[in-house]
């Protein structure tokens, strides 16, 4: 195919010189001086000259091999150098000089602190803060800072579209701060910014669910979280920060604001059409307009209704936690009434078993963390962090849980004394797993989310408790039975079974129909948030809702119910274990069904999203 | 252990003092030198400042202190460089091959095939059977070489660029008008007119940098937009006028009766500078109050109103976009405007004008330069005389320089239709995407006996349709220059290594001389610098005269140059804005503008029974860009807009229909149908529908109707149907 009248370097000549480059390295002539050395082509790879005191970097290469398409020799390189030296001063005199009016003429005094004032009338929907934003912070692939949604309202004869640019609002009251278990965020006593110390955060992501603003964004690929910090370093010495200095309708600006004033409009709700209840953090930014805007603005987003990212660690360790304390709780229960040599017989392989469940659900929320490696930080927030407290308290329950675990197991073969925990041990395990619980609930309810409100959550956590402990203490009834084939265990069986099956189909029904109840909410008119919960329960994540109440009914009621009808003959029932077995499957299924879509839709306030 | 507060973390993180004027950068970006070229996107023609660190471009910010942007830039513009490193280069020649599939292949391979190939085709089917669909995304250098070497070199007769998508109706307007293509404004008039007029135009989102420059107009002026839509610009207005799409004519007629009738005209600069006025006074009189008001769909009361305002305005400047130059009576409504502009004599002095804000980044050297429609330089195909004085700049002989100019794109399209263009050349655009009656034209690429795309990237719609795809290097990775819309001369540079094989479109047009066989007519186009000097020369004597620019270098130390900057003259100062006819002499021989005028026309495709609703198409945000080859390659570019294809509709529409919000809805036309998801707005008015270009399906719906005289395609009206899926 070559053509044999043009010369076969041809092509490589031009492939050369796209290869070079034409803009040398250097800043000018002072860098180029300090940079002085030599040049020469190299295996096709260029190291470059710089030309002592000629002003420039120069690439010898490229002087010498000519000029040619794809770039332009020397003269480019000169021209780079002389326009550096200009351009540092005049530049740095634009950027100061075009911004000073967008910044504060002071510093904040007693009571005050730097915020973002955005004036809404000049935002015509550029976004060109989210990119300098990304750009001029050096952030990840898609991280950006700031976010611009868009309202959208009024009449036929005056509709009103309005951009709405957003970012973290260094609030009074950060929610990411108070929800940090590693105190990996700082209120600053002068400036009132919300700073993030990355290399403090471990990666819980908690901060993420606690802001009602969205603004902390976690980097899977870091395993932190980084969010906006005004960009301080830039204010602190007069430049503007990104997006400030990037707006072309100057929209943005920073204002020194005076908190009292914050609580004052955040009371009075006036903060920004579509954007989550301000009286939880008391966000400082302030959203300006001369206009009246129409009453009927909604989000360009309202509508739009998608599932969160599930968090599977979260999802296995609540559901394995839950699991772990109503066995432990089902077993204290049984143990006021059963007799103490049944109990004993029980009480090595079930609580053994919560126990795994219970250690294996604290392994797998370490999985949760970005930064497993520092999850022993997690105690620093006690003070006022609910994962803290709910970190601490499953420690506590699992550490007392091994002693109470191991009891039976060490009586029998290193005390070779025998005989049960005392009965304190266990209800001190199972209060501190009950505590735990309730740690669980706060923790969602902290983020101020309706679907995780914690008068829904605590039922749902308990009952999920409830479920399968009562599953689990059935089976181990069973097992124990099987294994052992002694005639109390099978008396214990004959007695405390139905018991137990007649409590499990009580509590899972009642479960069941208690999260049905929330499809009430898809006769609403107005979309609120639990109804865009049942919108995604009953659309994109049907399937899942399906399979969690199919899986709830199944296992819970009637399998149960099977077997309380099923008539087998005393005796017999031992032959049932496998059926049971299956039952608790079923119902541990269901429960993580729950508990993917109590994290999958859920419905964030949030502020105004695009189209 | 408990408590870190610094580390390799938070370092990744920190800012420090930039040097070159930056402020403060990321500390790993800290840059060891910076190069300035202009933005590669639209015709702003922002000026960008690449920082680089061992001769690698590691980001950018605007340049402050440019004339055009001053220190901003559009999302775009922040994101240029993020686009250069997609993995869908286009990173070595690609040869379809006996099976279909695209094959790599050297240069050698692909350019011999190449020449082979096109020169078998013109041999069957004659020279004319070659044809060329360009850009206007690449530089004045590069258009130039292409348009010299496929007409004077190839024998080609006919080459377009996609610029006839988006300027062909300015440029028929300005030409007939004023004597030449020759946009009359500087951006500093949006600073200086104390009435400013939007007919079809959303700057706010399609040239946010340009609105900005409205923001700092001190004058408080009174904006007036024309546009169907409630779009972001409309919402900044004074005054708003929805009318009905392309009613436009007919307000702008009706606006000049009022004028008129109530002797609010500028006799003196009239009577001084025009041509026709009597003719058209006489023409604009059956435009009364009732007919316009009944043609637009608005209260007589806001057409009053608008000649009112223009009235009162001391310096009123008309802003025109793509809502007049994508019509089927573009040029009619571009001149409309024009004529209101000469009526009322907002010409020539600061803040006033009628101004076409251009499209692509260089549109202003494809008009001038790239050798389709005028001849090299703004000349005439069929003067024999501006064909000998381009021989004479050239070395070439005269009579390889074609008499007429070429066919315009859907002539192109038509010719291969008809079987009489076989093989096409598609450089840096997308036509299996942005052509108007997408389904059509695919079908029309399939017939072509050899076609070859030379793109950024492999993966285009169009590419993916080429028999040859050769890899171009991109804008950053080669050097050369654009013209803005306010004729600023600025330039590019290559501050970025191209992935690969790939080469400048430059070094690509050199090597297709070479294998072709006519080099040695090409030796002067040395590098797109010494190209530069005869683009300077083919200038000479026109209204764009640049003979006075003496390099690149001149063009970097003075931010730029607008045309005409003759030799001899005064070197205009840095940073400095000049407007045109500030002498009130155009370019007609009689030195005077003209009139012009005819009737307005019905809808081609008006919304009927079957398909009642009409669609209007157009920019979705200022983070896209045409047909995305580039803008969908940024993650940050990505989270600013919808993913997927939208459909924006009127909440009583929505209602009527049974679509409730945000709901997938089918959109049907005469010649497609597509699927997209429902945004119920007011933002657009009961009865019409928006859709966004930038969504690969969008053009399925369009109909390819054009208008008669600058031959641009009408992509905003056509009569579909919308139902839920």
């Amino acid at each position: 195919m070559a053509n044999a009248t043009v010369p076969a370097t041809l092509v490589d000549h031009y492939l050369r010189l796209q290869r070079r480059p034409t803009v040398g390295v250097g800043g000018g002539a002072r860098a180029a001086s300090a940079d002085t050395a030599s040049a020469r082509m190299d295996g096709g790879r260029l190291a470059r000259t710089y030309d002592a005191g000629g002003g420039g970097a120069v690439p010898a290469a490229a002087a010498s091999e000519g000029a040619a398409s794809g770039g332009s020799g020397a003269t480019a390189v000169d021209r780079f150098a002389r326009a550096h030296d200009d351009a540092s001063a005049a530049g740095r005199r634009a950027l100061t000089g075009r911004y000073s009016a967008l910044m504060p003429a002071t510093s904040p005094g007693e009571g005050q602190q730097y915020a973002f004032e955005v004036d809404l009338d000049a935002c015509s929907g550029c976004k060109s803060c989210v990119a300098a934003c990304h750009a001029m912070n050096g952030l990840e692939d898609e991280e950006s800072w700031r976010d611009v949604g868009l309202l959208h309202g009024g009449g036929d004869a005056e509709p009103v579209l309005q951009h709405v640019t957003t970012a973290c609002h260094h609030c009074l009251d950060p929610a990411c701060m108070h929800a940090c278990p590693v105190d990996a965020y700082e209120k600053d006593p002068a400036t009132g910014i919300v700073k993030h110390l990355d290399d403090q955060c471990f990666g819980c992501q908690y901060c993420t669910l606690a802001c009602p603003y969205d603004a902390p964004k976690y980097s899977a690929a870091k395993g932190i979280v980084r969010k906006c910090d005004m960009c301080s370093d830039r204010l602190a010495e007069g430049e503007a920060p990104a997006c400030v200095q990037s707006c072309p309708g100057e929209a943005i600006r920073i204002r020194v604001v005076d908190a009292d004033q914050v609580v004052e409009e955040s009371e009075t709700n006036l903060f920004v059409p579509g954007a989550p209840e301000p009286g939880i953090t008391l966000p400082t930014t302030t959203y300006r307009t001369a206009r009246a805007l129409p009453r009927n603005m909604i989000p360009a987003d309202y509508y739009s209704v998608n599932p969160t990212a599930p968090h599977w660690p979260l999802i296995v360790m609540l559901a394995l936690t839950q699991l772990s304390v109503g066995a432990f709780l089902v077993e204290q229960v049984l143990g006021l009434v059963a007799p103490s040599a049944l109990m004993a017989a029980i009480r090595p392989l079930h609580s053994a078993s919560a126990l795994v469940f219970g250690l294996l659900a604290l392994a797998v929320s370490v999985l949760h963390l970005g930064r497993p490696q520092y999850a022993y930080r997690a105690v620093i927030g006690l003070r006022h962090s609910w994962l803290s407290r709910e970190i601490v308290a499953f420690g506590l329950f699992a550490g007392l849980a091994v002693t109470y675990a191991a009891w039976p197991w060490a009586g029998a073969h290193l005390l070779s004394a025998g005989g049960a925990a005392p009965p304190w041990l266990g209800w001190t395990v199972a209060g501190f797993g009950v505590a735990g619980i309730g740690c669980s609930v706060m923790v969602y309810q902290f983020t101020q989310k309706d679907f995780w409100n914690g008068w829904s959550t605590g039922c749902k956590f308990l009952l999920t408790a409830a479920v399968l402990g009562l599953a689990a203490a059935w089976l181990s009834l069973m097992v124990t039975a099987a294994w052992t084939e002694s005639a109390a265990s099978a008396a214990a069986l004959e007695r405390y079974g139905p018991v137990l099956c007649r409590s499990l189909i009580a509590a899972a029904a009642f479960k069941l129909v208690f999260e049905a109840a929330l499809f009430r909410h898809l006769a609403a008119r107005s979309t609120t948030s639990l109804k865009r919960t049942a919108l995604l329960m009953s659309g994109a994540l049907s399937q899942t809702t399906v399979a969690r109440f199919a899986a709830g009914v199944v296992g819970g009621i009637a399998m149960p119910a099977l077997v309380l009808l099923s008539g087998t003959p005393a005796g017999q029932d031992v032959m049932l274990a496998p059926f049971v077995a299956m039952l608790f499957v079923a119902c541990l299924a269901g429960e993580l069904l729950e508990r993917y879509l109590f994290f999958a839709a859920v419905a964030s306030p949030k502020m105004p999203g695009g189209v | 252990m408990l408590r870190q507060r610094d580390g390799h973390l938070s370092r990744d993180l920190v800012r420090t003092p930039g040097g070159f004027g930056l402020g403060q950068v990321p500390a790993r970006h800290k840059p060891d030198a910076t190069a300035d070229l202009v933005c590669g996107y639209c015709s702003t023609g922002c000026r960008l400042t690449v920082h680089l660190k061992d001769g690698a471009p590691v980001n950018l910010t605007p340049t402050p202190g440019y004339p055009v942007n001053r220190g901003t830039a559009c999302p775009k513009g922040w994101e240029a460089l993020t686009v250069l490193d997609a993995p869908d280069r286009a990173t070595t020649p690609l040869l379809r091959d006996g099976a279909g599939n695209q094959r790599p292949v050297s240069w050698d391979a692909a350019l011999g095939t190449m020449v082979e190939r096109f020169k078998a085709i013109q041999a069957r089917h004659g020279a004319g059977s070659l044809a060329f669909l360009s850009t206007g995304q690449m530089p004045t250098e590069e258009m130039a070489l292409l348009g010299a070497l496929a007409k004077f070199g190839m024998g080609m007769l006919h080459g377009d660029g996609n610029t006839r998508q988006c300027m062909a109706t300015s440029v028929v307007a300005y030409k007939q008008a004023f004597g030449f293509d020759a946009p009359p404004y500087t951006y500093r008039d949006f600073e200086e007119s104390d009435v400013v007029v939007f007919v079809g135009a959303n700057p706010c989102i399609a040239h946010p940098i340009l609105w900005e420059r409205v923001l700092r107009n001190p004058h408080d002026p009174a904006v007036v937009v024309v546009d169907p839509r409630f779009t972001e610009t409309a919402m900044q207005a004074a005054q708003h006028l929805p009318l009905r799409p392309k009613s436009d004519q007919s307000l702008l007629y009706g606006v000049a009766r009022i004028l008129i009738e109530r002797g609010w005209v500028d006799a003196a600069y009239v009577e001084a500078h025009t041509r026709g006025y009597e003719a058209y006074a006489a023409f604009v009189q059956q435009f009364t109050l009732d007919r316009v008001a009944a043609d637009t769909g608005l209260e007589p009361g806001e057409i009053e109103r608008l000649a009112a305002t223009i009235h009162a305005g001391e310096r009123v400047s008309f802003w025109w976009t793509m809502g007049v130059n994508q019509s089927y009576q573009g040029v009619r409504t571009a001149q409309a405007v024009i004529d209101l502009a000469l009526l009322t004599g907002n010409m020539g002095r600061p803040g006033t004008g009628a101004n076409s804000i251009t499209g692509q980044c260089n549109a202003m050297g494809s008009r001038l330069f790239s050798n389709t429609t005028n001849l090299l330089g703004g000349h005439d195909f069929g003067d024999a005389g501006d064909r000998s004085k381009v021989a004479g700049v050239l070395g070439i002989d005269p009579e390889v320089i074609p008499h007429e100019p070429s066919w315009a794109y859907h002539e192109i399209v038509k010719g291969i239709l008809e079987e009489r263009i076989k093989g096409l050349w598609v450089i840096a655009t997308n036509t299996a995407h942005s052509w108007i009656n997408q389904s059509q034209v695919r079908d029309v690429l399939g017939r072509l006996d050899f076609l070859v795309v030379q793109d950024m990237y492999a993966s285009t719609e169009t590419a993916r349709m080429a028999d040859l795809v050769l890899p171009a290097a991109a804008w950053g990775e080669k050097d050369g220059t654009f013209i803005n819309s306010e004729r600023r001369i600025g330039t590019i540079r290559k501050v970025a290594a191209a992935p690969g094989e790939a080469l400048a479109d430059f070094a690509i047009f050199k090597l297709v001389a070479e294998y072709w066989g006519c080099g040695e007519q090409f030796r002067a186009w040395e590098s797109p610098e010494a190209t530069f000097q005869i683009i300077k020369r083919l200038s000479a004597g026109q209204p764009c005269d640049i003979t006075g620019i003496a390099d690149y270098a001149m063009l970097d130390e003075r931010g730029g140059i607008q045309w005409p900057c003759p030799a001899g003259g005064p070197p205009p100062a840095p940073g400095s804005e000049r407007r045109l006819f500030e002498d009130g002499h155009f370019h007609h021989p009689d030195g005077r503008a003209r009139f012009l005028f005819e009737d307005p026309r019905a809808l081609p495709e008006a919304p009927g029974e079957r398909y009642p609703f009409l669609l209007l198409t157009g920019r979705g945000t200022a983070a896209q860009w045409h047909t995305q080859t580039r803008t969908a390659k940024s993650a940050v570019l990505r989270k600013l807009y919808p993913d997927r294809v939208y459909v924006e509709i009127n909440p009583s529409d929505a209602r009527a229909l049974g679509i409730r919000p945000h709901a997938r809805v089918e959109v049907r036309s005469r010649r497609g149908r597509i699927r997209a998801t429902a945004f119920v707005t007011r933002s657009v008015q009961p009865g019409h529908l928006f859709v966004p270009m930038h969504y690969a399906v969008t053009n399925r719906l369009t109909d390819a109707v054009f208008d008669p005289y600058s031959k641009q395609p009408s992509y905003k009206a056509c009569a579909v149907d919308v139902g839920p899926v």
